[in-house]
């Protein structure tokens, strides 16, 4: 076995002890930035990053700007709270979820697969579950570039990533009697699709345009949808308390000599799930919006989110504005997640919609070598053969 | 009755999953494939004893974990739970026991195994009643299959078959006296039956005895 496990072990046994030795350190620090958090009046953090977004020099971190309901007065700590509403008595959550084969570089074959699932679950007098799966092949230019006319701009890595999230939103326009009840259309991980922020603009329209026109369609049908985000490692929070701490430019660090200093840079590496640990079960933080690029590109469909205690775990849950602007479907969100954690038999817990629907999407490795052998096998019927690169193949023969 | 539809099948016996979650046949319970004939075959109608029952995780690598809570607990749990309706199966065993053709009623094993994703239905009184005529086939019940012990699953049938036939002393009785036969080397394993589908009294004489020649009628060759 060529890994050296025992010198491995070694440096585990440093590593242990080095971060057990930061700890009472890194508690105090988290202390102080809690104490930071608790401290500052909403309206005050508001007008100060109003104030910084002004500045000619950008800000360098994504930040969370606190945000108030239509009609209701902005809280005014950071702090506070909102324990979860009950759920209707009858009222179902949808999830999904995505896969891929991703392209094979080694492979003289360009094709990719998506498989998007979803869970149906219906909850009151008649209890339902519908779980269903589509896929598709896909290896025309049109799936394969983002602007096929000149095959230019490959889908595969992170724009794949994404091209999966829009398939599985868009999915939801092919569940049967969606909105029958209160229903919540919930997806394993963000709204916010950071990941095209380094992309074109181009780019970023072609594929976000998919995901918007769903969301159109959710809000015409009435179904909030929501990012859940488990154990989240967003800062926007945590950047917020700096920019508050900051009294000179934010991209200045070296030149900074404040009192707070050793502070700011401590909450450049705590997380916004440790600051809001504080949280009981079931309480959301309030909502923030946040400062991602991207963002730009969504419009109508804004997203904004909040922080929960789902029982164990701190997790980030994003919702459009039209969500967060409507007190009814804001609260239908919280209560119908925290029900959703309540019901999964896992500490910390998930929500069984969205691990029924990750079982539906999941690609196993044998199903991955089935669709390989499959393609192969039609390629032959037409004549054609595949063709792999010299690497690919030595590594699959792995003779001795 | 469509009861269930073949995963799994041998010469032995097939393995079903069950329509209904939790609700396999019961054990010992008679079954029936019912195979169409062709151009040049006839139908069949192949029986089999149910063996054992079995629920469990869909996906065997996802295994069932508990779900109750101090509120939410038995029946309670699948309607706070609808998915897994669509995520456990039950499925049941059964071994083969005999065949008809052509009204003639075979008590060994077929000539093939019922083909997969057939259905397996339970088989009518009047079937019970008419199969259960003759009893060479629980000769077939003593062999080794899946995990219940081969003689709890000869017993179950005997009590099944008893309640099915209207609580049929002679039959009982004629069955009792065959498995004598069958396991008069084997005295531990014989009492281990007989107690086991005692009706409630004092369990039938043991003993080499004649089945009562109207059950003979017919009786395959």
């Amino acid at each position: 076995m060529p890994l050296k496990l025992g010198r491995i072990s070694q440096q585990m046994q440093d590593m242990a002890q080095t971060m057990a030795n930061l700890l009472p350190a890194e508690e105090n620090l988290l202390e102080r930035a809690r104490d930071c958090l608790r401290s500052i009046h909403a309206d005050a953090l508001c007008e100060k990053l109003e104030w910084q977004s002004r500045q000619p020099v950008r800000m360098p971190w994504l930040v969370a700007m606190p945000r108030s309901l239509p009609h209701a007065s902005l809280p005014t700590g950071l702090t506070d709270t909102t324990v979860s509403p009950p759920v209707p008595p009858t009222f179902s959550v949808v999830g999904v979820d995505a896969s891929s084969i991703p392209p094979d570089r080694h492979s003289s074959v360009h094709y990719y697969l998506v498989n998007v699932g979803y869970a149906l679950l219906t909850y009151g007098r008649d209890p339902d579950a519908i779980l269903e799966a589509s896929s598709q092949l896909c290896f025309r230019d049109e799936d394969l570039y983002v602007f096929p006319e000149k095959r230019d701009v490959p889908i595969e890595g992170i724009l794949l990533s994404a091209r999966m999230e829009v398939e599985a939103l868009r999915l939801l326009q092919q569940v049967p009697d969606l909105g029958t009840w209160p229903t919540l259309a919930l997806l394993d991980g963000p709204l916010i699709l950071w990941t095209l922020q380094n992309e074109t603009q181009e780019v970023q329209r072609a594929l976000l345009h998919g995901f918007l026109s769903t969301m159109g369609f959710l809000k015409e049908t009435g179904v909030p949808p929501a990012g859940y985000v488990s154990y989240t490692g967003s800062r926007d929070v945590a950047n917020s308390l700096r920019v508050w701490l900051c009294q000179g430019q934010p991209n200045e660090c070296d030149r900074c000599a404040s009192d707070d200093r050793e502070l700011c840079l401590a909450l450049a590496k705590i997380r916004d799930r440790e600051l809001y640990a504080f949280l009981a079960t079931g309480e959301r933080s309030q909502l923030f919006s946040s400062s991602s690029q991207i963002l730009e590109e969504y419009g109508e469909q804004r997203v904004d989110f909040f922080y929960m205690n789902v029982g164990g775990e701190i997790v980030r849950v994003e919702v459009p504005r039209w969500v967060a602007s409507d007190a009814d479907l804001l609260s239908f969100v919280h209560a119908a997640i925290y029900d959703q954690c309540q019901r999964s038999p896992g500490v910390p817990p998930y929500p069984p919609v969205l691990q029924e629907a990750h079982e539906q999407a999941v690609i196993t490795a044998p199903e991955r070598r089935l669709v390989e052998g499959m393609v192969e096998q039609a390629l032959r019927q037409y004549g054609r053969r595949v063709v792999r690169s010299a690497k690919e193949d030595s590594k699959r023969r792995r003779g001795v | 009755m469509r009861i269930g539809e073949i995963v799994e099948t041998m010469s032995t016996g097939f393995v079903a999953e069950s329509f209904e979650l939790n609700r396999p046949p019961p054990l010992g319970g008679l079954v029936v494939v019912r195979l169409p004939g062709g151009e040049a075959s006839a139908g069949m109608d192949v029986y089999a004893v149910v063996t054992y029952g079995q629920t469990g995780g869909l996906d065997p690598s996802r295994r069932a974990v508990r779900r109750s809570t101090d509120t939410v607990f038995d029946g309670a749990i699948y309607q706070e739970h609808p998915e897994l309706n669509r995520t456990l199966r039950t499925e049941f065993g059964a071994a083969l026991v005999g065949f008809a053709v052509d009204d003639r009623l075979r008590q060994h094993l077929p000539p093939q195994p019922p083909p997969l994703h057939f259905s397996v239905q339970t088989a009518t009184a009047g079937e019970v009643q008419r199969f259960t005529d003759h009893l060479q086939y629980l000769r077939l019940l003593l062999a080794p299959y899946g995990q219940v012990s081969p003689l709890q699953v000869l017993a179950a049938n005997v009590r099944e078959v008893y309640q099915h036939r209207g609580q049929d002393r002679v039959w009982l009785s004629a069955a009792a006296r065959e498995i004598a036969t069958l396991l008069k080397n084997d005295h531990e394993s014989l009492l281990t039956v007989l107690y086991a589908i005692d009706p409630g009294q004092v369990p039938p004489s043991v003993g080499r005895g004649q089945v009562p020649s109207s059950a003979h009628e017919g009786a395959p060759a």
